[in-house]
């Protein structure tokens, strides 16, 4: 089908097959895919709305077993750069947030094997005591099948756990392009399939947990295999609709194993017009302009974005990657506005909660994002001697811990 | 079809596709798909300072404010004898003015002097700097020198139309202008400009400013992603690629590599120049000298 066919018939609301998205995304004038996902965008939210959430991206442990080739953010289980946030960090990113409006975190981290189940439990189960409205967007599918071989429980089981502990959502992250041939050659394929990872999705949403979906593009896969991605998603969202945003950025590649270049600006503004085009049953589209940048980031309003993401406060996982954008609040409703939209803070249920934070009180200007711990502290939070270790180095060193003992069969 | 007309009433619009394929045409009539960049080394003013010319560099920039006139002369004598076959270039055509009225010389003389110590063209001249716009870029032309581009230092209004129809018109008296970078070289740390901001204005300026051949964009200062981005919607000329292959805290990979490969995912074809604007061969050897404006004709855009 030509090109002009196919746009036509996205024109009239039709939903576009795998080769014609392919032809489209290989072929079309960026110009033409632009107005084609603006289009898609403009029939979903005709009120020129644009959202963002203010909340935070804490990572508690950069230790992990996974060792993707993409990753510049995890240490290997012993290094001394390893770090697992204490309970009371935690609450002290959560008071910081909640001074600059935020609403939740947004909690990932490595696959840490001597953080057990329980560890999260108490850890979810002490937010919420302290602050009961405060959401948790967190653990991504796969630290949740992490956290279900590590339990050898069921990963419906794990997430039944988890929200009795007080998880809200779960976010789309750990997807990277699911196609197995990718996977296998990122070495991610250990720590989710593509399956596996669609699996948890599939369970978190029958359980009643909406999450999200994210597509890293720009290591080893072709642009079929992007198509495929987004294809499997859009047929798991119209079996369970629990999906509520999609985001995709590129990967990046400074300090990583896998190394090589990041995608240009213009492969990002078409693939994400291409998936704002194809994902006809997701609502929500983010900018990633943390990835991107403020400018590019407010330029994905025009290829087909809604919402831009997050203000984050703190991000860890792409910085060691070698980008460090930081938008405030003030600087992201400026970009909005800037572009002609209206701007309105919203949840993670893309709920609507209001006007700019910072046009009803004062907020600090924020010119730089934190990060998960200042560089050299690698204290070992005092509450860790009370749950088992799995490793031998995280055996000894609770051992060491002298009051661990008895303790190994407890938590 | 009248682009200024059609630029006027976009001017104000938030569809930056439109705009940006009405200035993309212009710049395809203009340039085909050809798309070209100068890998520049920088060099600082002052007398004695070390000058580091990377052999890849199409153009050594003496960069800064000379303290003297003197200063500038030996300074032009020191890089000039340096540079090799790099075309040497510096300065900003209104620090030369304030200079040349500082120093109670004409500004001909001055630039004369700066010729017959090495100096081939004159780096900038920021549009909303210069005391005396159209005098000043004639007389780099009468002491037989060539402007590499004009400039806009700071931009003071929201509406770039005033200042861009400014520049055609300037262009129309003096008709020796080659290239024009609309960005500004200075933007407000509170408050930057943002990508529809910078999109709308390459696109207006390549719309407006049409008897002007290049509309440039500055690698190091915008990045490669919004330089990248301004070559869709009317650049046909990157300034300022790094000559260096590593740059502290800089670059992430080869500037050749990754300025070849935003162009060509632009679906453009990258053309290496000079700081004459000569088109270079393979190596950064002087190969066929063509007016960018020669471009192949217009193919259609390729995907990444
Ligand atoms: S991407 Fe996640 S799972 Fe993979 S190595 Fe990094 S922290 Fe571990």
């Amino acid at each position: 089908m030509s090109i002009n066919r196919t746009a036509d018939r996205i024109r009239s609301g039709e939903r576009v097959g795998g080769d014609e998205a392919l032809e489209l995304y290989r072929r079309a004038p960026t110009a033409l895919l632009g107005r084609l996902a603006d289009g898609v965008r403009a029939r979903k939210h005709p009120d020129r709305i644009v959202t963002y959430i203010i909340d935070r991206n804490v990572n508690y442990t950069n230790v992990c077993v996974a060792r993707c080739t993409f990753c510049a953010f995890y240490r290997p289980v012993g290094s001394s750069e390893g770090y697992v946030l204490g309970f009371d960090e935690v609450f002290r990113k959560i008071d910081e947030t909640i001074a600059v409006g935020g609403v939740q975190l947004l909690l990932q981290g490595g696959h840490n094997p001597d953080l057990p189940l329980a560890w999260y439990e108490d850890l979810f189960r002490a937010v919420k005591d302290r602050y009961p409205a405060f959401k948790l967007h967190a653990l991504s599918p796969p630290e949740v099948i992490h956290l279900s071989r590590l339990s050898q429980l069921p990963v419906p089981a794990v997430i039944a756990r988890l929200m009795a502990a007080g998880l809200d959502s779960i976010p789309g992250g750990g997807a990277e392009i699911l196609v197995d041939r990718v996977r296998a050659i990122l070495h991610c394929d250990g720590k989710a399939t593509a399956d596996e990872w669609l699996d948890v999705m599939r369970h978190a949403h029958r359980a009643g947990l909406r999450t999200t979906a994210t597509m890293m593009y720009g290591t080893v896969e072709t642009d079929e295999e992007r198509l495929e991605h987004l294809l499997r998603l859009r047929a798991l969202q119209d079996e369970t609709g629990g999906f509520t945003a999609f985001i995709t950025w590129s990967y990046q590649p400074d300090h990583t194993e896998l190394a090589g270049c990041e995608a240009t600006g213009i492969e990002y503004l078409r693939t994400l017009a291409i998936a704002r085009i194809v994902l006809d049953n997701f609502d929500n589209l983010q900018a990633s302009w943390v990835t991107q940048g403020g400018k590019v980031g407010q330029l994905s309003l025009a290829y087909g974005a809604n919402d831009m993401g997050s203000v984050m406060i703190e991000e860890n996982v792409v910085r060691a990657a070698g980008a460090s954008y930081c938008m405030d609040e003030a600087e992201i409703v400026r970009n909005i506005e800037d572009a002609g939209f209206a701007a309105r803070r919203r949840n993670m249920h893309y709920e609507i909660l209001g006007d700019p934070i910072f046009r009803e009180r004062e907020v600090p200007r924020m010119l730089e994002l934190a990060t998960a711990r200042v560089a050299g502290d690698n204290t070992t939070p005092e509450e860790l001697r009370f749950y088992p270790a799995r490793s031998r180095s995280g055996k000894q060193e609770r051992l060491q811990d002298g009051r661990i003992a008895g303790l190994q069969d407890g938590k | 079809m009248n682009t200024v007309a059609d630029a006027e009433s976009l001017a104000h619009s938030h569809d930056i596709i439109s705009i940006g394929v009405l200035a993309d045409d212009l710049r395809r009539r203009r340039h085909g798909t050809r798309t070209t960049f100068v890998r520049v080394a920088n060099v600082a003013a002052d007398v004695g300072a070390p000058v580091s010319r990377p052999a890849a560099a199409g153009e050594v920039r003496i960069a800064g404010v000379p303290g003297s006139r003197a200063a500038a002369v030996e300074r032009v004598r020191e890089v000039a004898s340096a540079a090799g076959r790099a075309v040497v270039t510096g300065f900003s055509l209104a620090d030369l003015e304030q200079l040349s009225a500082r120093e109670n010389v004409t500004l001909r003389a001055l630039l004369e002097e700066l010729r017959a110590a090495g100096l081939e063209l004159v780096a900038e001249a920021p549009v909303d700097r210069l005391q005396d716009t159209r005098r000043s870029i004639e007389e780099v032309n009468i002491a037989g020198m060539a402007l590499a581009r004009l400039t806009v230092d700071q931009s003071s209004s929201a509406d770039p139309m005033p200042l861009l129809k400014a520049v055609a018109d300037l262009q129309r008296r003096v008709a020796v202008l080659r290239a024009f970078a609309p960005l500004p070289r200075r933007v407000n740390p509170t408050a930057p400009t943002t990508g529809y901001d910078d999109v709308k204005h390459v696109a207006l300026a390549r719309l407006v400013v049409d008897n002007v051949p290049s509309i440039q964009v500055d690698w190091s200062l915008y990045g490669p992603k919004l330089a990248q981005v301004a070559l869709t919607v009317g650049a046909d000329d990157v300034d300022a690629v790094s000559a260096e292959d590593e740059v502290a805290g800089g670059p992430r990979r080869a500037p050749l590599q990754e300025i070849r490969r935003n162009i060509i995912a632009a679906g453009q074809e990258p053309v290496e120049r000079n700081g004459r604007f000569d088109i270079l061969g393979p190596l950064g050897t002087l190969g066929v000298v063509a007016s960018p404006s020669e471009g192949r004709r217009p193919r259609e855009e390729r995907s990444p």
